[in-house]
């Protein structure tokens, strides 16, 4: 994993308790495994308890995409953080429902803002 | 008719002018079966042929005058046709409008028979603005949908199940007593989806969900409402 | 199968690596851009050939596609044709089975994208290979 060209990885970047993911090019089945490892391991040595993935730039979303999206939401509320996927663009939204892809655990946000208020929102709900 | 010279024969001049007449009513004819009408024949005589050819002239008078009147009706028709598209593109405008009623808050009345089509045209522009305006709520009310079936909600729950996917929440209301009959009978589930039956209730709801409420506020003309007494 | 009144090859791609999935269905969104294919009709044909390529590559390790435009009773289309000399599938009506489904992982993602195109159409012969169409009509 380490050995891959720094172009091909997708940064994490943290923000306090958050982690923020910026998924900016169409990526290939092995960026996409990569990258649901790479996110689960930072949750970990971060102890993130929230995570921002903004796909305001991706074209497209197909049931791999979508496997891998859920897949982060279901392990990532196994290890208490919740997942806010941003800035869906309406044809990929309408293709995604016409697929029948349900996705689980996830919440969705405008745009990153809105999405850093609901991941805060969900962490004073769950210490509530 | 013909001058003849000996009894029964014609003159050579008479021939040759009755040849001449048959060649240009020939290249007359002609013209008029290419549609070119706007032929007619020379006429000098004043002989049994030259009323034919008087005829002929009257014939191609009443054809030309035929053409132009069919020319006529059919550039009409062409406009009239060109009216209906462009009247019917701005009914396809109008019948889809999404309107901006403040901050975050879209409104999309929908008004008429909703088909394939139309549907695609609503949700795309429904999407479309949610993401230009970043508003995180729709109210798309129904009032005006007289008919609700199945592939009608069908689309709709694809519209609103989108708007969720994209950060936004989206509010069906004007659904009348009727309406919620039939959905109920066709079968069709509408759980994660607001409902309220009218538009009122549905702003009432968004104002509440986007941390706001309406109050009334003192006129200037008007004296301040008393102050109540503090509990002690 | 769908047979074309007349097709117009536009494109003929190898799918060898992991990487050509990606390449090939930017082709196709390209070429249905090309040919005024709306945002919304790219982003279903360019899904719909993802599902069909990944199949592909994973079950039969590669193949070929072919990216027309054809002409189909007089409409014109877009027309994505994978063909691939892999195992064959064994029951064709379990694969275009709805609730096959496409969120836990079994799935083969035909049923997904065949709703995202006007025709998929698939041909299979367990031991000779797999050809699958995926048609949209052009506005």
């Amino acid at each position: 994993m380490n050995d891959r060209p720094a172009a091909s990885r997708i940064p994490i970047i943290k923000i306090g308790t958050h982690l923020i993911v910026p998924i900016q090019v169409d990526m290939t089945d092995q960026m996409v495994n990569d990258l649901q490892i790479n996110v689960l391991a930072a949750i970990e040595r971060t102890g993130a308890r929230g995570v921002l993935i903004d796909i305001s730039v991706l074209e497209m979303v197909d049931s791999f995409i979508g496997r891998m999206l859920s897949g982060i939401a279901r392990m990532a509320s196994v290890m208490d953080a919740a997942v806010v996927i941003v800035g869906m663009q309406p044809a990929v939204a309408i293709t995604l429902v016409e697929l029948g892809l349900e996705m689980k655990g996830i919440d969705y946000a405008l745009n990153i803002e809105d999405g850093m208020v609901l991941l805060d929102q969900r962490l004073q709900e769950s210490e509530a | 008719m013909a001058q003849t010279g000996k009894a029964g024969k014609m003159s050579e001049r008479t021939i040759k002018n009755l040849h001449q007449r048959l060649n240009q009513l020939e290249d007359v004819l002609a013209s008029a079966a290419a549609m070119k009408l706007n032929v007619r024949l020379e006429v000098t005589e004043d002989d049994e042929l030259a009323s034919t050819e008087e005829a002929i002239n009257v014939l191609l008078e009443d054809f030309s005058a035929l053409l132009e009147e069919r020319k006529r009706a059919e550039a009409e028709l062409q406009e009239r046709l060109q009216t209906i598209q462009r009247q019917q593109e701005a009914i396809n405008e109008l019948s889809t409008p999404v309107i901006k009623v403040w901050e975050g808050l879209l409104v999309l009345p929908i008004i008429g028979t909703l088909d394939s089509q139309r549907t695609q045209r609503m949700m795309e522009s429904l999407l479309q603005q949610i993401v230009a305006t970043g508003s995180k709520m729709a109210i798309l009310d129904i009032t005006g949908v007289p008919v609700v079936d199945t592939m009608v909600a069908n689309h709709l729950i694809k519209t609103i199940t989108a708007a969720g996917l994209m950060g936004a929440e989206c509010i069906l209301s004007g659904i009348s007593p009727n309406i919620a009959q039939t959905i109920v009978h066709l079968g069709i589930d509408l759980t994660g989806i607001k409902t309220k039956s009218t538009m009122m209730e549905a702003m009432r709801y968004a104002i509440r969900a986007n941390g706001q409420k309406i109050v009334n506020v003192a006129r200037a003309d008007q004296p301040r409402p008393q102050e109540a007494p503090a509990d002690e | 199968m769908i047979v074309p009144d007349h097709e117009q090859v536009l494109d003929r791609l190898p799918l060898k690596a992991e990487i050509d999935i990606v390449y090939i269905r930017q082709l196709v969104r390209q070429r249905g851009k090309e040919h005024g294919m709306g945002l919304i009709d790219q982003t279903r044909i360019t899904t719909a050939a993802s599902e069909v390529l990944r199949n592909m590559y994973v079950y039969a390790k590669g193949g070929e596609t072919t990216i027309s435009l054809v002409s189909v009773k007089g409409r014109s289309g877009l027309l994505v044709t994978c063909r691939d000399q892999g195992p064959g599938i064994r029951d064709i009506q379990l694969a275009l089975q709805d609730g096959y489904s496409t969120v836990n992982s079994l799935g083969s993602g035909l049923p997904g994208a065949r709703r995202l195109v006007d025709c998929l159409e698939l041909e299979s012969e367990v031991g000779r290979g797999t050809t699958v169409q995926l048609l949209k009509y052009l506005p």
